[in-house]
């Protein structure tokens, strides 16, 4: 995999010569993908599985086919994929209308983004369930003690991450999914910084459910997937009800769809998800273990351009084997967003700081204060990591 | 709390002004005023800030100096706030120079006062708006019945009045049959005795010596704005002039040169000299050749 070549494929990174650092919140968007989006409103425009003429069937066809590409890159059966605007819809979907009559319980952690923490919260303060957290080490590691008993017979839904957005660490999904499965538990796992940087085998991985978006994965905005194992839509209750939902109505009695269209209510972003179709295919052409092996090595050369600068802190675990390419750091003696704003107008290095929307886990993590975090992908080169190491060591010999 | 609330609020203060002003011709800037605005208001009503504004301000400011010299950049970010209290103090002190500057012009139609200069108001100063004098009241020279008039509005102790006095004197030898002048008196408010000379030279031309005390009085305009009275005077009685001291100490001439003040500020007289040459306007230090040029030109020579 060249990553200098893969540049050339990438519009803005040809037009603004930034080095984007900031895959984690977005990433950038490829030719291909852009291309597809373009067709979908140029050529065809319609809407699918409503009307029948020509435009209409062409809109069915690639809509079907993009969830059929994006189900295979899980390796999952495409009536198991429901379309979404984001992770954070399909996370409020199942945590919102996941069926606790009979377990009440939500096994979550501190390290999880506002996107799935709050449904749980919400619906903790609604009264319908309760929030149980699984104690995480202050490096953001596990401990399988805490799993296990964290986890137990009245635990509904076990929700977390693949891997944070704040250390770009993977959770222990193995292990977690197996302790609740033995528990009768469900598993929903935020896969939104994961699917994009590794490989994942939906089948292999065991969950029941899997939500991730497009644009984290060089998709478009304003799409994104909820996986489901087969019967565990049935556990869900209706979200968005609407416009091909159902397959017939009575005022007084409705009969829903199966999933995943009865959780696609409404004419839905036929773009987006064609073009959330063309990123997978550049995806697969790169290959996802070339992906990994790419994010591995990155995540090496950051770590160390990081750790090479006197008095910068490092968040999660120092080990580098752990990790995706995103590393949350300080600086001592000079502010977060002063590091971040730095770096954008001396050197146009694009990074993100603050608290990532993950204010509880920066908060374990020993960063109440929020960090700068560096999250790179597979257009980023170990020359740009040169670059922003030198720009560091002069930012840092401000704080001094 | 207090000083670390004062260090944060300087930098709102100085972002401010200059992203108002910078609003008034880009509307990029006018999202940062008005996030300064809110980081003022809030910053002085003790609630943090929030906007960023000075981490971005902050940032873009010593990016550009690491740019030059990173030793630099860290000389200017360890003392970022002793620098921001100093350009606080600096935008005060332009602050107040703004509101002098202003003082000045309302009064003496020129931001520096009345010594003039360069005055960045004066784009609203123009000749082009000036009026011409209606009456022949003043010094009267030359030939009456001329077809150019002269007019100068001219202080006694402005050293551009001054300046222009040789060009005055060769004007009348040159172009006396051709040319009617007329001076009229526009002591300057702030210029020491310079409402004093006016009356002394009235005087001086009721004992029938009004140029020869003309010429004194500009040869020697430090002496008189010293001097004051006791200047005139001894001048005066140099000259032989009878009847001067009575008439000096009776303001006898007040009310005329208080008139042609008057005019003057009526023509929208900013500066002195001014000339018209048949309503034609020049002002300032070279104002005594452009408007010798002109006679030069409406006499086709």
């Amino acid at each position: 995999m060249d990553s200098s070549k893969l540049k050339e494929d990438f519009p803005v990174l040809q037009k603004s010569k930034v080095i984007y650092f900031d895959s984690a919140c977005t990433t950038l968007k490829p030719r291909a993908v852009i291309e597809a989006e373009r067709q979908y409103y140029e050529e065809v425009s319609g809407c699918a599985g409503r009307s029948a003429h020509a435009l209409a069937k062409k809109t069915s066809e690639l809509f079907e086919s993009s969830r059929e590409k994006v189900a295979k890159f899980l390796n999952a059966k495409p009536e198991q994929l429901v379309w979404t605007k984001n992770t954070t819809e399909a996370l409020n979907l199942v945590i919102r209308s996941f069926d606790y009559s009979s377990r009440k319980k939500i096994a979550t952690t501190r390290l999880e983004h506002h996107s799935l923490i709050l449904p749980i919260m919400e619906q903790q303060r609604r009264g319908i369930v309760k929030m149980e957290l699984m104690k995480t080490n202050s490096d953001g590691t596990f401990d399988e003690q805490e799993i296990a008993s964290a986890i137990d017979r009245s635990t509904a839904l076990v929700a977390l991450h693949h891997t944070t957005n704040t250390t770009g660490m993977k959770a222990p999904l193995e292990k977690i999914i197996k302790i609740a499965h033995e528990n009768g538990a469900a598993v929903l796992i935020d896969g939104a910084q994961g699917v994009p940087h590794s490989h994942v085998d939906f089948r292999k991985l065991d969950a029941d459910f899997l939500a991730f978006s497009g644009h984290k994965m060089l998709g478009p905005t304003g799409i994104g997937c909820l996986v489901g194992k087969s019967g565990a839509f049935e556990k869900l209750d209706s979200f968005i009800v609407g416009g091909e939902t159902v397959e017939t109505v009575h005022i007084g009695s409705v009969q829903f769809k199966k999933a995943p269209k009865r959780f696609e209510g409404g004419i839905q972003n036929y773009a987006g998800a064609i073009g959330l179709g063309a990123a997978c295919d550049y995806l697969e052409k790169i290959g996802m273990k070339n992906v990994e092996e790419h994010e591995k090595r990155m995540a090496a050369k950051v770590m160390d351009a990081i750790h090479s600068i006197p008095g910068a802190t490092i968040y999660g675990a120092p080990a580098a084997k752990d990790r995706s390419a995103l590393v949350s750091f300080n600086l001592k003696g000079v502010g977060k967003h002063q590091v971040a704003l730095m770096c954008d107008s001396y050197s146009k290095i694009a990074l993100r700081s603050g608290l990532f929307c993950a204010q509880p886990a920066m908060e374990s993590l020993g960063a109440p204060q929020g960090a700068a975090r560096a999250s790179l992908y597979v257009y980023n080169t170990e020359k740009e990591i040169e670059t922003f190491k030198e720009t560091l060591g002069k930012i840092a010999k401000l704080g001094k | 709390m207090i000083i670390q609330l004062v260090l944060f609020l300087v930098l709102c203060i100085v972002a401010l002004p200059i992203f108002a002003i910078l609003s008034i011709f880009s509307a990029k800037y006018r999202a940062l005023a008005r996030r300064a605005l809110y980081c003022v208001v809030r910053k002085a009503t003790l609630r943090p800030c929030e906007t960023g504004l000075d981490d971005e301000i902050k940032a873009q400011a010593l990016s550009g100096i690491m740019r030059l010299s990173p030793a630099a950049a860290g000389f200017v970010s360890r003392n970022f706030q002793a620098f921001s209290f100093l350009f606080t103090i600096l935008l005060i002190a332009s602050m107040a120079l703004t509101a002098q500057g202003l003082y000045n012009f309302a009064v003496y139609g020129n931001c520096n006062g009345p010594e003039g200069g360069f005055c960045i108001y004066n784009g609203l100063q123009n000749p082009l708006f000036l009026k011409t004098p209606s009456t022949l009241q003043g010094i009267r020279a030359g030939n009456p019945n001329a077809s150019i008039t002269v007019f100068e509005f001219g202080c006694y102790t402005c050293p551009y009045t001054q300046a222009s006095e040789d060009q005055v004197l060769s004007m009348l030898k040159k172009y006396n049959g051709s040319v009617q002048f007329v001076f009229k008196p526009f002591p300057l408010p702030n210029h020491p005795h310079s409402l004093d000379a006016a009356v002394a030279a009235a005087c001086a031309g009721d004992a029938g010596k009004y140029w020869e005390y003309r010429a004194a009085l500009f040869a020697n305009q430090a002496y008189f704005m010293e001097g004051g009275d006791a200047a005139f005077k001894a001048t005066a009685s140099k000259l032989n002039l009878s009847g001067f001291d009575s008439c000096y100490d009776s303001r006898k001439f007040l009310a005329q040169v208080q008139t042609t003040l008057q005019e003057g500020k009526e023509c929208g007289i900013y500066g002195t000299p001014t000339f018209f040459v048949n309503g034609k306007a020049f002002v300032g230090l070279d104002s005594g050749n452009k408007a010798e040029a002109e006679i030069r030109r409406l006499l086709g020579n």
